[in-house]
């Protein structure tokens, strides 16, 4: 099943890519015969044959790539053919993989389980839309690629007026996935809350994002704060009942998270995502996925204190 | 309603199915396995078998199955053992399952009737034998039902494994529900999926029942009984041994003419006399939580001679006798049959079930029981010829012509396939003489033949028991209320109170003439009993 699917998603890559890019630079992508006459590595960058010089255990391995499939936009079924999965950080993942000269491999879990799945070694990398905090840089080590934005999903009409993390959700029940850094943003509103008299917001989790928007329009909940793409694609999706009540920014960048023990790993996917933002491929998915190109940040490190 | 049909015949969704029964069949298999290991060691006489399956239960069905898959998913790499997805969900819920499979198995076993596996070991089979052609079928028969129910919900619980990752139905269905944004139309055509999963182990589950199904012989009634309009005759088919009964009852072939019994007592009691010993009791005793049963207990009895035993229930005549068989341990003394001592071996050694089976099978010591524990699950032919392969390892056309011979001995050469419980109580006491004969035992003990029989039924059975003695010249113990037969068919009578003789002596002598005033007082009491009956 896993090769069936990485095997198709990288058709649907190929037709994505086109033959853009001259043919010359795929020549680090030797062990892959298929790979090297189709068009899609053409976009690899010129760069990419020297990083797999550089690190040329990944080359023509399979890794395994943990993703919680339930943001579409991010990474979800196709739904024309459920077979594949697809999305920004499923293209970025390939990118890296084709630069690095290794095949991916994909393996759905729960939001939370994600990065357990990385460090139990069932998933060599996690590319899902996971936000790099000091907290999870306990079990992993991130590679920023993404600025945070999010968006607060509410009801159509916003009965509760809810302007944001703040006062406003005083009293109100939000959404949230189990292991989601909006989870103790919104808890620590308890003590103004109570300043304020008003009683504290009320949390639901779930285990996904698609849970997550049934609840409001279920209208067991008010709210739902989360990665504003994700938010746009539900008010896309239910026109008539949901909307954006407005956007914010977190402090926190969107990151690749690699097991904490292999730096080498971790320099070559650096690396590899610096080379893919500097050839410009970033911003040509990110144009794809209809996600704002100053949303993009150059690769840092979040690492455990 | 189009999209409906549209998931429902999505192949994404379908190729799920193959993995929720791929781990369903992991889970099942690999529980029924491990069930079986399970129920061996809580069944087994090793105690630490039992607390070390007792434990590992608790701490399988006391934790949360999500919590086990994650374990065996996430958990065992760090100990080196990295299973697939598929792997790891199909041991947790093998895991899972073996516990509440081994409660089935254990709960089944120890449902056959107790004194069904009481004749087995009397018949000298050896446990494994015992557990293979006695309780195995019938405890298998009862516990379809619920491992019908054990496998819908393994399947239910196949879902589970979506939290490691595993392509199954539930995990592609909400994936595809995210992506798509139609939940309804998704869960309705995966609901409907698991349904028609579930639906098919139910009627696999009916399909097995009717094809084990002991009263519908032939291939024919098996299929008719599953169409649904005919389901109807299922009551009637319940209730049926009441009504055979009555009619065979008077079509006995067994002639109760009366065999003129000039038996020269004197004569037999000369033959005897000087006789091999066939049972030695010496100083038998035996307590039950420090009450007496057996006190002190002597008895010979000699090869050909046929000796009641009489007195009060509860005076230990069954457990003398069960003693005999050595199917009752004793705190003292020793039993020797034909000069063999069953239970020990020759420097004193306490024998293992096993070898004491063996060596019941080789003192040729045959046991009628006063509640008859035939083998409910087969007919009177196999009942007799069944222990005949499997212990004594005759050849089944051997076999069958003995069973055939004996019953019609007994007088149910028409019954030789009806089942036991078609059966009326004569008929299965009589079925239980013609299996205890069988292998051509030494010495037969009866318990009670005839105590748990219907007035008017006692007679057939007698008459048999007569036949024995008088024409085959066998070795009996018989322990009976029938003191009018005690008094015509036995040479010797013994009178046990309180686990003692209080009197032994010819049978005419102490039946008539009772030297002891408490075996009077009994006889008298039987005399009161057999005048308000009659």
């Amino acid at each position: 099943m896993k090769i069936f699917q990485s095997g198709s998603r990288r058709g649907s890559r190929k037709a994505r890519l086109g033959a853009a890019l001259a043919t010359q630079l795929v020549i680090g992508v030797l062990g892959l015969a298929m790979l090297s006459a189709a068009p899609a590595a053409a976009a690899t960058p010129a760069a990419c044959a020297a990083l797999q010089a550089k690190y040329p255990s990944l080359k023509g391995k399979t890794l395994t790539n943990g993703v919680n499939p339930h943001t579409p936009g991010y990474e979800a079924l196709d739904p024309n053919d459920p077979s594949k999965y697809v999305g920004f950080d499923i293209d970025l993942g390939e990118a890296i993989g084709d630069c690095l000269g290794f095949t991916v491999a994909y393996k759905p879990v729960t939001f939370a389980a994600l990065l357990t799945t990385l460090e139990a070694g069932q998933a060599d990398i996690v590319i899902s839309d996971i936000y790099a905090t000091k907290e999870r840089a306990k079990a992993a080590d991130f590679v920023t690629y993404l600025k945070v934005y999010d968006g607060v999903l509410v009801a159509k009409g916003n009965p509760k007026k809810i302007d944001g993390i703040s006062e406003s959700m005083c009293g109100t029940t939000a959404a949230e996935n189990t292991g989601y850094v909006e989870v103790p943003l919104i808890q620590a509103l308890e003590a103004k809350c109570k300043t304020a008299d008003k009683p504290a917001p009320e949390i639901q989790l779930y285990d996904n994002n698609a849970n997550c928007i049934q609840a409001i329009l279920a209208g067991r909940a008010d709210t739902y704060v989360n990665d504003v793409n994700t938010v746009d694609g539900a008010v896309k999706a239910y026109p008539d009942k949901l909307e954006k009540a407005t956007a914010v920014t977190l402090p926190y960048s969107v990151g690749i998270a690699v097991p904490r023990n292999k730096t080498d790993f971790r320099d070559a996917v650096t690396a590899a995502l610096t080379e893919i933002q500097k050839a410009g491929l970033q911003a040509e998915l990110m144009k794809k996925w209809n996600l704002p190109v100053d949303q993009m940040e150059a690769p840092k490190l979040v690492l455990a204190d | 309603m189009e999209l409906f049909f549209h998931y429902l015949s999505q192949p994404y969704l379908l190729t799920g199915i193959v993995f929720t029964l791929l781990i369903t069949a992991l889970g099942l298999g690999g529980g029924l396995a491990m069930g079986l290991v399970l129920a061996g060691m809580q069944l087994s006489r090793f105690r630490a078998l039992a607390i070390l399956a007792r434990a590992y239960a608790v701490i399988s069905r006391g934790t949360p199955l999500i919590l086990q898959m994650i374990f065996c998913y996430n958990a065992l790499p760090l100990i080196g053992v990295k299973l697939s997805a598929v792997e790891a969900a199909g041991l947790a819920l093998a895991l899972n399952e073996a516990p509440f499979i081994a409660e089935i198995i254990r709960g089944n076993v120890l449902g056959v009737d107790r004194g069904q596996v009481t004749a087995g070991q009397a018949l000298g089979m050896i446990p494994a034998v015992v557990m293979t052609y006695v309780v195995a079928p019938q405890a298998i028969r009862s516990m379809i039902p619920a491992l019908g129910n054990e496998a819908v919900s393994a399947l239910k619980n196949s879902s589970l494994a979506s939290v490691v990752s595993v392509q199954e139905l539930t995990l592609r269905s909400t994936q595809l529900a995210s992506s798509t944004f139609d939940f309804f139309s998704v869960f309705f055509a995966s609901g409907l999926m698991y349904l028609v999963l579930t639906g098919a182990i139910a009627f696999t589950q009916i399909i097995l029942e009717v094809l084990l199904d002991l009263d519908l012989p032939t291939p024919q009634a098996r299929l008719v009984r599953l169409l649904p309009w005919r389901r109807a005759e299922l009551a009637p088919a319940a209730s049926r041994p009441p009504a055979v009964r009555a009619p065979v009852a008077g079509a006995e072939p067994l002639p109760l003419a009366k065999t003129p019994l000039s038996i020269d007592r004197e004569k037999r009691r000369a033959a005897f006399a000087d006789g091999k010993l066939a049972v030695e009791i010496d100083a038998l005793t035996k307590s039950y939580n420090g009450r007496p049963v057996l006190q002190q207990l002597d008895l010979d009895v000699r090869a050909g001679e046929v000796v009641a035993l009489v007195g009060p229930s509860g005076s230990g005549k069954s457990t003398l006798l069960r003693s005999i068989n050595r199917l009752e341990a004793w705190d003292s003394g020793t039993i020797r049959v034909f000069g063999r001592e069953l239970g020990t071996g020759p420097n004193g050694r306490i024998l293992s079930p096993r070898e004491i089976a063996g060596a019941r099978a080789g003192a040729g010591v045959g046991m009628v029981f006063q509640s008859f524990n035939l083998f409910g699950h087969l007919t009177a032919k196999e009942n007799v010829a069944g222990p005949l392969r499997w212990v004594q390892r005759v050849s089944r056309a051997d076999a069958d012509r003995r069973a055939t011979e004996l019953l019609n001995r007994v007088g149910l050469g028409a019954h030789l396939d009806s089942l036991p419980r078609h059966l009326s109580g004569g008929q299965q006491q009589r079925v239980a003489i013609a299996r205890a004969l069988a292998p051509n035992p030494r010495v037969l003990l009866l318990d009670e033949p005839t105590s748990a029989l219907d007035p008017e039924l006692v007679g057939e059975v007698l008459e048999v028991i007569r036949r024995l003695a008088v024409e085959d010249g066998l070795t009996m113990i018989v322990s009976t209320h029938q003191i009018g037969f005690a008094q015509e068919v036995a040479d010797t009578a013994v009178c046990l109170v309180d686990g003692a003789i209080i009197e032994k002596g010819s049978a005419n002598e102490v039946l008539s003439r009772p030297q002891n005033p408490r075996t009077a007082q009994f006889l008298q009491i039987m005399a009161e009993e057999e005048k308000a009956a009659g």
